[in-house]
């Protein structure tokens, strides 16, 4: 009996994956378990292991090719089995008995026009009117939920304004992620063979002479990734809709670099993860956010979507781009459910087993680039947030008195368009307060 | 038919015989002792002459078109060069009995033609007459070229010469210092200020364009004659023979010149044809043709048998004589004429004929017979003139050619058109664009009675101009003011105003025009400007043009458009293209009424819009109001460019349902080009051509009350020129759009708006812009036509199947992809 292996469905959002390698290939034998291949969406990347064991019998999507979810991408069962039924195609003699028979009745073609479903996606192509394609993106719909109501399935402009009316609504760069999604595009590196890197040339001296841009115009090509593809074009969307500024302050660290000397000291002892300064940053977000219902906010359209609870998103710097883990509800954990919740993000979204759903959702944004010694930056916002705080570096200042005190930044960039520069300095300045006063912040 | 002639059955009916006169075949018998009472010696050299001027000039194109050489002068011409090597003494023959007056038209042959009669003129005018005709000829960029470069400085008709042969050698090589800035070319050289009109690259294409020419001297009581030059291939041409017969039409002499006001008198043309015994390579005696002797014809056409004559065209002054007794029946009101006048063409048809259909022994024996070195011989021997005399002639000649030739291939003094920095330059020359309300203000309009006192106008004016009373109720249909009633405002107007206003067709006089546009003209406009044509279309639209020509404007009609065809060349070649072919020189002041039928069946029912607005050239239009129809025809009127004017037969009762407060009863305008706005709306827009507008806004009218879809109908109006600005902003607005008219779908002027809408607006639309004509089939009968022509419902259809479904919807037409690709398999 063959089996049919299907491509996931990676969360609600995800209409279709991308194959981006194959480890096995028709005639193989594979046991269940065994990995089959690897597909990513625009935001992760995933194995798919075997289902079962047998013989790899067909293979129907090759490397490179966008998959609608839940359409079967290869076929595994016993040697020699008839998998027309599975793949679509008639057996070969079938088809040569029926071939005479086809154009004879040329009516036929007709109803089976007629009774097919309406299609939002035939083969690559999705149909959707340019009118309608246009207002899409103006209005950031959710376009999985647009019911294409046009002839041949087309999505037409009524089918927009229909799911804009029942609140369907998704960010611009989910809306052109998913317009672009029906073409075809590949993820696989490709070096041409006149970019071939050649070896330094052996007389630095002579090598403008002698090479040129020739030897150094070299370049390789390498195409976007899905990831890359995201952030691209969200960050643009970010910067060219919004109305975006960034308040820098710092706060006094001592409170919290001791709060942490201390944990480290005993965290064994109370059987506590270990929890690092941003942990504790965050922690201070999540019981700052809630006085701010405007900084904990997407702005979509007009109107403001006002979060009941802080869902952090946690930026975590991956091979394969950045990422943001949704810490859904932190205004709800401790410090510690905080402390383990972001270390276990950080890890999965560093091997690509973030699902999209985890990958989605946050009220607001937390990203640290002081690890890394950065004094100061301007954040960008991950549309449609209204803010996102920067965690920099800790440097040392002088007090008045000319003492030494380890300062930490924060660099936070908010729309102006959903709040005012007023607002946005008393969030920050709540939040240094808090920092500043750990232990009592730990009691709220 | 009018009610004065009346026919009886014993008339009919009566025995007899049918007897002919003979008619002359070279007749001249004049001893050169006789002749010299009529010619001085310098009345015969220059007759010499001119022949040996058409000769060289012939020779030197001959010359670059075979050797790219002429004389020491290199050029390579890759245009035509249909030489008249032989024909001179014809031509020079003609244009020695001719002045300005006198207007000739020509053939693809026609070099020669053009020389002698200019040659002639110059003769005949005086030096201011010549030098201010070069001065103000396209502000003198011609003169400027020739001028100062003579052996006799100051000598003018020297001047005038080198001017000739510069222009028309110009003209052949498409230089803008050509006679019509190279835009004409050596088949359509011209100069209207010495009574040249154009020649023409369609075998008998000039026939009803030179009648139309007559037609202006016979209704506008101008002098001189008019000749129709053609070969005689160009007898095997219907619209030559058609205008044989137009021009022969009874009525010009019983009925015409308003109860003894004017002169009877018939069609001042003579229709003459230089018989070089082939068109092309097919010999018209014994092969192509039956009349043996092409004088014949003149048998078949009227009673005096057009006065037909043959003559010998190797002896100049044979044609002289013969040409000036044709001319002074002409004068007396006796024509039209036939001159028959043999020549032979020893060049080719063109430099690459290689004579397949002749032999050699009759080439070299006509060479022997060559009309200049005869004509000299005879002089010589006559004691006129000496040889030394001859060759001295010659020698300037050859001298004058050689020179003009070398000045008309300079770059420098005789350019191109420069379309790289001047791009539009064309298409600003395609149209004259004038608003001229009369092309002679100065006189007063022939008419027989006060329009006040016009029945028509009584009875109009008891008509409501809007279709609806104060209460927004429809009035009856015969209470309206109709399309038909619009039409005929604007014309009666226009008849009153311009004095040259001419207008004809089929049965346009008594009958009133097939639907009754004309109805109370007959009473006040007399024949020579309004009456019944032939069933001629050629002939009728062919010699529209040619009025326009001579400075005239004219309405004709036909009566169906479903007869376009037959005046095909006329349409495509003649009138659409000679504004632009003089360089703007010609004004083509003419509307064309086409009606479009219905309920009349496949040959009687056909919206051929398409046809017209292919060529460019011509402006078309296709009203579906009574406002828009009287305005647009006040347009067409006051203007000076050629207009297709469609009109549809569903509709000439249709009142005016649009245009609050009515047709206004004063001329006014309405802009060529603009579409209007019918209903105004938001989900999808309408564009409809022509009378399909009230199906379209039945169609509306539904799609609110049932479905709720507010639907915008815009009127197209014209087709040429269209503005698509107004569309654009409908299609912006409510993202779709469908074209509809009642012509066939395939290749109709709605696939071409859909296909330049959807590049214009492509961002914008919601469906692809869409198009609902009638079905590429025969027109049916009328009781099937509900299955041909687009309808209300099958609007709502398409709309649902293509652009918008409509759920609920339930089509009666099948108007899906998969139909239009199998019928399109089937070449329906």
């Amino acid at each position: 009996m063959a089996n049919p292996v299907i491509m996931p469905r990676q969360g609600q959002s995800v209409e279709a994956c991308i194959i981006t390698a194959w480890h096995k290939k028709v005639g193989d034998a594979v046991r269940e378990g065994d990995l089959l291949f690897s597909y990513e969406t625009d935001k992760s990347a995933f194995d798919e292991k075997s289902p079962a064991s047998g013989t790899v019998l067909a293979i129907l999507a090759a490397e490179g090719d966008v998959v609608p979810c839940l359409d079967t991408v290869c076929v595994i069962g016993e040697a020699g089995e008839d998998v027309s039924a599975l793949t679509g195609a008639p057996p070969a003699e079938v088809r040569e008995a029926a071939a005479p028979a086809a154009p004879a009745d040329p009516n036929t073609k007709q109803p089976q026009a007629e009774t097919a479903p309406p299609v939002k996606r035939d083969g690559d192509i999705l149909r959707i009117s340019p009118r309608a394609r246009a207002l899409a993106l103006q209005t950031g719909v959710d376009m999985t939920r647009v019911v294409p109501t046009g002839p041949h399935g087309r999505i037409i402009q009524r089918d927009i304004d229909t799911a804009l009316d029942r609140g369907y609504h998704a960010t611009v760069a989910d809306v052109e992620a998913y317009l672009a999604g029906g073409y075809k595009g590949s993820t696989a590196m490709t070096v041409s063979q006149n970019t071939a890197l050649e070896p330094a040339p052996q007389h630095p001296d002579t090598v403008y002479a002698v090479h040129g841009v020739a030897d150094f115009g070299l370049y390789e090509e390498a195409p976007m990734s899905g990831v890359r593809k995201a952030i691209s074009r969200s960050m643009c969307a970010s910067l060219t809709e919004m109305a975006q500024l960034t308040l820098n302050a710092s706060f006094d660290a001592t409170a919290i670099m001791e709060y942490r000397k201390h944990l480290k000291a005993n965290a064994q002892l109370l059987g506590l993860p270990n929890i690092t300064l941003n942990d504790i940053v965050l922690y201070a977000v999540s019981r700052t956010l809630p006085d701010h219902p405007y900084i904990n906010a997407h702005l979509v359209g007009e109107t403001f979507r006002l979060y009941r609870h802080a869902n952090i998103g946690l930026a975590v710097d991956t091979d394969r781009g950045l990422l943001v883990p949704t810490l859904f509800g932190a205004d709800t954990m401790t410090l510690s459910q905080i402390a383990a919740a972001s270390k276990d993000a950080a890890e999965r979204a560093r091997s690509g087993q973030l699902s999209p759903d985890e990958m989605s959702g946050a009220s607001f944004t937390v990203t640290n680039l002081g690890s890394l010694g950065i004094e100061s930056f301007t954040p960008v916002i991950n549309p449609p947030q209204t803010a996102i705080l920067g965690v920099c570096t800790i440097t040392n200042r002088l007090r008045a008195d000319g003492s030494v005190y380890p300062a930490m930044g924060l660099s936070l960039t908010f729309d102006h368009r959903a709040v005012d520069g007023a607002p946005a300095a008393k969030f920050l300045a709540q939040l240094c307060t808090g920092l500043e006063n750990f232990q009592l912040l730990l009691g709220k | 038919m009018p009610k004065s002639q009346y026919i009886s059955p014993s008339d009919a009916f009566a025995s007899g015989f049918l007897t002919f006169d003979k008619i002359p075949l070279c007749q001249y018998k004049k001893t050169l002792a006789q002749e010299k009472k009529l010619y001085t010696k310098a009345d015969f050299l220059r007759i010499y002459r001119d022949m040996r001027i058409i000769r060289e000039f012939e020779t030197m194109l001959n010359e670059i078109k075979t050797k790219s050489a002429y004389n020491g002068v290199e050029y390579t011409n890759p245009g035509p060069a249909h030489l008249s090597i032989g024909q001179e003494a014809s031509a020079v023959g003609q244009a020695y009995c001719l002045d300005i007056n006198d207007f000739t038209f020509g053939s693809h042959r026609s070099h020669g033609e053009i020389l002698a009669k200019g040659l002639s003129s110059i003769e005949k005018l005086t030096e201011t007459e010549l030098y201010d005709i070069m001065k103000e000829f396209l502000g003198g960029n011609i003169l400027r070229v020739v001028e100062g470069k003579q052996e006799n400085q100051g000598d003018v008709k020297e001047l005038a010469v080198d001017f000739l042969l510069y222009g028309a050698l110009a003209e052949i090589f498409a230089r803008t210092t050509g006679f019509n800035k190279g835009l004409g070319g050596s088949m359509h050289a011209f100069f209207i200020p010495f009574g040249i009109f154009p020649n023409n690259a369609i075998v008998g294409g000039a026939a009803p364009v030179a009648l139309g020419a007559a037609l202006y001297k016979r209704s506008n009581h101008k002098k001189g004659i008019v000749i129709a030059n053609s070969g005689d291939g160009a007898l095997g041409r219907g619209p030559v023979l058609e205008a044989l017969n137009m021009a022969s039409m009874d009525q010009i002499r019983k009925l015409w010149g308003m109860d003894g006001k004017y002169a009877d008198g018939g069609m001042p043309i003579l229709f003459n044809v230089f018989n070089n015994f082939y068109g092309m390579g097919g010999q018209t005696r014994g092969e192509t043709m039956g009349f043996d002797i092409a004088a014949r014809l003149g048998a078949g056409f009227n009673p005096d048998m057009l006065h037909a004559e043959k003559v010998n065209g190797y002896d100049p002054l044979a044609v002289i004589d013969a040409t000036q007794r044709k001319k002074e029946l002409l004068l007396k009101g006796e024509g039209p004429a036939l001159l028959e006048v043999a020549t032979y063409r020893v060049s080719g048809h063109s430099p690459s004929d290689s004579s397949t259909y002749r032999s050699a022994e009759e080439i070299e024996e006509w060479k022997a017979a060559c009309p200049i070195a005869a004509y000299r011989k005879k002089l010589v021997e006559g004691g006129i003139a000496a040889e030394a005399e001859f060759d001295a002639i010659e020698a300037d000649i050859i001298k004058r050619i050689t020179k003009i030739c070398r000045m008309a291939i300079d770059e420098e003094i005789s350019p191109r058109m420069d379309l790289d920095s001047q791009p539009d330059i064309i298409s600003s020359i395609m149209f004259s664009n004038q608003s001229v309300p009369s092309l002679d203000p100065d006189r007063q309009a022939d008419v027989l009675i006060p329009k006040e006192e016009n029945p028509r106008v009584k009875q109009i004016a008891g008509k409501a101009r809007y279709a609806f009373d104060d209460k927004g109720e429809m009035l009856p249909k015969i209470k309206q003011f109709g399309l038909r009633d619009g039409i005929f405002e604007a014309i009666l107007d226009k008849f009153y105003e311009d004095p040259t206003l001419i207008a004809y067709g089929e049965d346009n006089r008594d009958w009133g025009g097939a639907f009754a546009v004309y109805r109370g003209l007959t009473e006040a406009i007399p024949y020579h400007r309004f009456f019944n044509a032939p069933i001629s279309e050629a002939a009728i639209v062919g010699s529209a043009v040619g009025y326009a020509m001579a400075g005239g404007r004219a309405i004709v009609e036909l009566m169906y458009a479903d007869f376009i065809g037959c005046a095909g060349d006329e349409i495509f070649n003649q009138l659409s293209k000679w504004q632009s072919m003089s360089a703007g020189i010609l004004k083509m002041p003419v509307v064309v009424r086409v009606s479009v039928g219905s309920k009349y069946g496949a040959q009687h029912s056909q919206d051929w819009t398409a046809l017209t607005a292919h060529i460019p050239g011509l402006k078309v239009c296709f009203p579906a109001t009574p406002y828009d129809a009287k305005g647009l025809m006040c347009a067409a009127l006051n203007g000076t460019d050629p207009v297709i004017f469609f009109e549809s037969q569903r509709i000439y009762d249709i009142g005016e349902q649009f245009h609050a407060g009515g047709v206004p009863q004063d001329s006014y305008e309405i802009p060529f080009g603009e579409p209007d706005v019918k209903r105004v709306g938001t989900d999808v827009t309408i564009l409809t051509i022509g009378a399909v507008l009230y199906r379209a806004l039945d169609a509306a009218k539904k799609l609110q009350e049932q479905y709720g879809i507010s639907a915008e109908v815009i009127d197209a109006r014209s087709i040429v020129p269209f503005n698509y600005e107004k569309v654009l902003e409908s299609v912006k607005k409510t993202g779709r759009i469908l074209i509809v008219g009642d012509a066939c779908d395939r290749n109709s002027v709605m696939r071409d708006m859909a296909s330049n809408i959807a590049e214009m607006a492509f961002d914008y639309l919601d469906a692809p812009p869409v198009v609902f004509g009638s079905r590429n089939w025969i027109t049916p009968a009328y009781e099937f036509e509900k299955y041909f022509f687009p309808q209300a419902d099958g609007i709502i259809d398409v709309i649902s199947q293509k652009i918008l479904p409509i759920p609920g919807h339930v089509s009666t037409v099948n108007e899906s992809e998969i139909a239009h690709i199998e019928r399109s398999k089937e070449g329906i």
